[in-house]
């Protein structure tokens, strides 16, 4: 990845991160204030439900007052203590008193509990008040709640007790309302807040004692089965609860309920109901989407202007740092004179100018160096010319100086002498031909000529070609064995001068196998590319012989020029490759060239992929 | 002087002898406003799908059966002048009284009355014989005439309009709200007193009592309940004898033995006395028998006394609950408060009854009007009203009908709960009776101050 796509990354991820962490940001402020809302408005519409609880409780004391005041009950009260049997004339009493007081529960009760007159239950007259015995132990004054046993169930309702005495059995009078829908409906709910109430009968949850103000607790998609759970915990814990209910995917649809146990009278104190509020997400979910919708947008057009400007500051700050790079890149390929244009004097400006000094004194240096090599190949190539010619020149002088010394000496014997110093001259004259002519082709090594071909056939050909000689009559023999991978794929080379570098690797070969051996050719592929191995059996070689084996001139027979494996060298170095070889004293050598997997571009001039590498 | 004085004071004994009996003298004219709580919806006798006092009454204003109870509970002719039975008492010939005429002009002959009683009876074989009708029964049947005296008997000539020989014709119907009837001017037995009747259906028996002290209506119905209030209040109120039976009926026979413990569990928990001194404020009579003791003679011998620990005993020897229906009429105060207490008394004993209005109930309280005076018809009549009984029920033997309502008992179908008497109010409507039926008689009343 590029420099400057790296500043482009960190630029726009440092821009979406930002308002990333903006929009969490708000988003939690967001919610902490709106719990902060949603607690104080259910702890206002609690407070409302109270204060309509106390109204209608204090309501409904007023009433059984008046009731209990009328002369109807004090006329009761004066009969059943002097003839208590005379109460079946008064059991329609407490229908047409709860009617005319409004009313939806009444009953008269004597001293013992037993019901002299119930409005809500008329038929129950004569049987003991199941509540009574707690509601006069508790010595209730203000309403209290309590369920109230119907003939259909049970009813929720807000009671008061008076008590009318005249003389010494008392008459209880026990009134109420019902808490229902009504009761609920008078209470001002705010908007996207609702609330119900739930009648505990200690049995399984019913929605069908679920109280509403419109009267409708549950429908297809808000089955009051889901209240259920919370509504159990509110029981179970008997304290209040909140938690959110699903009602279906839609977040905006869940809403956050708060269950309050609300509790009767009686030394138990029974929890009767639970109070639910509940406070619609809508708004919270709709307000938190904006946010994310905002955000996203927010986020989304910062990151391309970011990209934008990253891409415009970057390129202002890469664009010296990549003139650097493109020009470490030219004078590593060997472009020397490679400069960058330096700008400004920051710390870019700085490393340009210092790369433009240490490129002008890495070349002042090459340059050095190159006079130095050449200096030394000369002294080496005197050296070696000299070595060379002073060879047969040695005996070239002696010849010359037995001729003379012959003609002086011994003139009878000085055609005979003559004759065999003259095949001396001419031997050692042809010796300095041959090395003048490997001079001179070494001088006048070719360029490839690259073409489509199969190395496998080369391999196979040079083989072909030593056969006769491995096992020529008057030498030990070497068996020669080829192992070519077939799936060898065609590159680009010139079929002639890798024949001849291989031929040259197959002479070193034999040449170091006197006693005869095992030559193995052996191509294959490694890490794309195509792979010769020519491996003898023969002495080996000095891992310092391994170092400089390809150096030029460099030979360890006793009659080489030392070109033969420079010449390999060029040639595989021509073809884009490299050599090397593996060798121990004593354990045979392998030398192994491997060749870039590549094809010959086509050529415009000639109909044959043929190609010169320059 | 002495002697003057006496002379003085007995002339004005004398005077004041002749002004009471003007004051207490029949007067023709005026308008009867009747409230009734039964809605009529046919005027035809021969449809008693709804039997009530009410209905009773209506159609014996405009139509007569051929013989009635007379006050003292005996029969007496009507329509038909004289009557002979043969063949022990299967072939029946009623002779008609000559002279009477139906509503319309025409006369009451034995072809009308044989066609009337037909319709009423289906499975009779009834043929008319000069000016006599002939009833020609499979079996023998003694209490025929008992029948023929129940108002589905009433002869009555159909046309587009059923007419009869009462002594109100139609002047305007509304079915099942109003009934407007007049005098009819060639009633058999004389035109009545009155002008004419109108007959309001339909009203509760709170509005029947709001009317009457509105003087809305000089004749109303009296719930059992309200008889000891208007009775504190000194309303004129006058009570049948008790001739309604307020009883449970299950909807089908017991299936099984562990049902019929329940049912008896069930009987031996309802405690009749609170039925009565409280809901009833002290009317009826609390009754385990079907019949009243006025009709049957013996209903004395079956207690009606709960027993709740047998009734829990029997309870615990059926390990599976009962959860039963109870059936009321949401018109009837009364029947509703009965099966709540009924169901309270139920619980009691371990049983689940809820009561409900709704129709299709495993029991029901129900009114029973009793038909007639005749124990055998009347029992016949109440079995059939609380479908207990399709085929005919007759006999002869006290004892018989004694086994035979105690059979039915027996079956746990009917837990009868109190006889109850059939009470009117009336207000300046003189000379009207109560018939042995419990119906009102306005053949001889007469309004005392007649409204245009």
């Amino acid at each position: 990845m590029s420099f400057r796509r790296k500043l482009l990354m960190v630029f726009a991820g440092t821009v979406f991160l930002s308002v990333a962490a903006v929009a969490l940001l708000v988003q939690f402020l967001t919610r902490g204030a709106f719990e902060r809302t949603e607690n104080q408005r259910t702890a206002a519409l609690v407070s409302q439900f109270q204060r309509e609880f106390n109204r209608r409780g204090e309501e409904v004391g007023r009433r059984v007052q008046a009731i209990a005041a009328t002369d109807a009950l004090t006329r009761m009260a004066t009969t059943l203590n002097g003839t208590p049997s005379n109460s079946a004339e008064y059991f329609d009493l407490a229908r047409s008193m709860a009617e005319s007081h409004q009313l939806d529960f009444l009953e008269f009760l004597d001293s013992r509990g037993t019901i002299i007159s119930s409005a809500q239950w008329p038929a129950k007259f004569g049987y003991t008040d199941n509540a009574f015995e707690n509601l006069v132990a508790s010595n209730e004054s203000g309403p209290f709640l309590m369920l109230e046993d119907l003939q259909d169930g049970t009813a929720l309702g807000l009671f008061a007790m008076r008590v009318v005495q005249v003389g010494e059995n008392p008459v209880y009078v026990l009134g109420g309302r019902r808490l229902d829908k009504g009761f609920l409906s008078a209470l001002d709910l705010p908007p996207d807040m609702r609330v119900l109430l739930y009648q505990n009968r200690g049995e399984k949850f019913s929605p069908g004692l679920l109280i509403s103000p419109s009267g409708n607790t549950s429908d297809s998609e808000h089955p009051a089965e889901r209240l259920a759970p919370l509504i159990a915990s509110a029981e179970r814990y008997d304290q209040e609860i909140s938690g959110v209910v699903k009602w279906n995917s839609d977040q905006s649809n869940d809403e956050l309920f708060h269950a309050i146990p609300l509790k009767g009278v009686g030394k138990d104190h029974p929890l009767l109901a639970v109070l639910l509020v509940g406070n619609s997400r809508r708004s919270y979910v709709d307000l938190k989407r904006r946010i994310l919708d905002s955000a996203l947008l927010v986020g989304g057009g910062g990151t391309v202007l970011a990209i934008l400007l990253s891409t415009w500051a970057a390129a202002r700050v890469t664009r010296p740092v990549e003139q650097l790079a493109a020009a470490a890149q030219d004078v590593a390929a060997g472009n020397w004179n490679a400069r960058v244009e330096v700008q400004g004097s920051d710390e870019v400006a700085r490393l340009a100018d210092s790369f433009n000094r240490m490129t002008e004194q890495l070349l002042g240096q090459k340059e050095r160096l190159m006079q130095a090599e050449r200096v030394a190949a000369w002294r080496e190539l005197a050296r070696r010319l000299a070595h060379e010619l002073k060879n047969p020149l040695f005996p070239l002088q002696i010849t010359v100086e037995n001729l003379l010394r012959a003609r002086e000496l011994d003139p009878k014997g000085f055609d005979e002498i003559f004759r065999e110093s003259s095949q001396t001259l001419l031997a050692e004259i042809s010796n300095l031909k041959g090395i003048i002519g490997r001079f001179s082709e070494f001088s006048r090594m070719p360029q490839p000529q690259l073409q489509n071909v199969q190395v496998n056939d080369i391999v196979q050909g040079v083989a072909q070609l030593f056969q006769a000689q491995l096992q020529a009559p008057g030498r030990a023999a070497i068996n020669c064995r080829l192992e070519l991978d077939e799936r060898l794929p065609i590159i680009a080379a010139d079929p002639e001068l890798l024949h001849r570098a291989l031929s040259n690797l197959v002479l070193n070969a034999m040449d170091a196998m006197p006693n005869g051996g095992s030559l193995t050719l052996r191509t294959h592929q490694k890490d794309g590319a195509v792979v010769i191995e020519v491996a003898d059996t023969g002495s080996g070689l000095t891992p310092e012989e391994c170092e400089r084996i390809f150096t030029p001139y460099y030979t360890s027979k006793q009659h080489g020029t030392g070109l033969g494996l420079a010449i390999v060298q060029s040639v595989i170095s021509d073809h884009g490759g490299r050599i090397s070889v593996k060798s121990e004293p004593g354990r045979g050598s392998t030398f192994v060239i491997e060749l870039p997997n590549r094809l010959a571009r086509p050529s415009s001039a000639s109909n044959e992929s043929r190609e010169v590498l320059s | 002087m002495k002697r003057t004085v006496w002379q003085w004071l007995a002339v004005s004994s004398i005077l004041v002898l002749f002004g009471a009996q003007a004051e207490t003298r029949p007067q023709y004219g005026g308008t009867l406003h009747v409230e009734m709580r039964a809605s009529m919806l046919s005027l035809d006798p021969a449809d008693a799908s709804a039997d009530s006092f009410g209905r009773r009454g209506v159609i014996s204003l405009l139509y007569d059966t051929l013989v009635s109870w007379d006050e003292s509970g005996h029969l007496k002719p009507t329509l038909a002048e004289s009557w002979q039975s043969s063949r022990g008492d299967q072939r029946w010939e009623l002779h008609l009284r000559p002279g009477v005429k139906f509503q319309d002009g025409t006369p009451l002959t034995g072809e009308v009355a044989a066609a009337s009683l037909r319709t009423a009876n289906p499975s009779w074989n009834v043929s008319a014989d000069a000016n006599a009708v002939v009833i020609q029964l499979e079996a023998a049947d003694p209490q025929l005439l008992a029948e023929l005296a129940l108002p589905r008997n009433a002869i009555a000539k159909r046309g587009k309009d059923p007419v009869g020989t009462g002594a109100f014709e139609v002047a305007n119907w509304q079915p099942g709200k109003k009934l407007t009837l007049r005098a009819n001017e060639e009633c058999w037995r004389g035109r009545p007193f009155l002008d004419g009747v109108e007959i309001e259906m339909g009203q509760s028996f709170r509005d029947q009592a709001t009317a009457f002290a509105l003087h809305k209506a000089e004749l109303i119905e009296v719930a059992p309940e309200q008889t000891h209030r208007m009775l504190q209040e000194e309303r004129p109120l006058t009570s049948a004898a008790k001739i309604e039976l307020l009883a449970l009926v299950f909807r089908r026979d017991a299936s099984t033995a562990e049902e019929k413990l329940l049912r008896q569990a069930l009987v031996l928990s309802v405690d009749r006395a609170p039925i009565r001194s409280v809901l009833l404020q002290g009317a009826g009579e609390p009754t385990a028998s079907v019949l009243p003791t006025w009709i049957s003679g013996y209903g004395f011998v079956f207690s009606p006394d709960n027993d709740l620990a047998k009734a829990r005993q029997l309870r615990s020897q059926v390990g599976a609950n009962a959860a039963w229906t109870i059936g009321y009429d949401n018109t009837d105060a009364l029947t509703r408060l009965v099966a709540e207490r009924v169901a309270l008394n139920t619980s009691d004993a371990g049983l689940s009854l809820r009561p409900t209005s709704a129709n299709d109930t495993d029991l029901r309280v129900v009114r029973i009007p009793m038909a007639s005076a005749d124990p055998w018809v009347a029992f016949d009549e109440a079995l059939k009203e609380a479908a207990l009984a399709s085929g005919k029920i007759t006999g002869r033997s006290l004892e018989d009908l004694y086994t035979l309502e105690q059979t039915t008992l027996g079956s746990e179908r009917v837990l009868p709960l109190l006889h109850l008497p059939a009470s009117y109010a009336a207000a300046d409507l003189k000379d009207w009776r109560l018939r042995v039926d419990g119906s009102w008689n306005l053949d001889a009343a007469w309004l005392e101050a007649p409204k245009p």
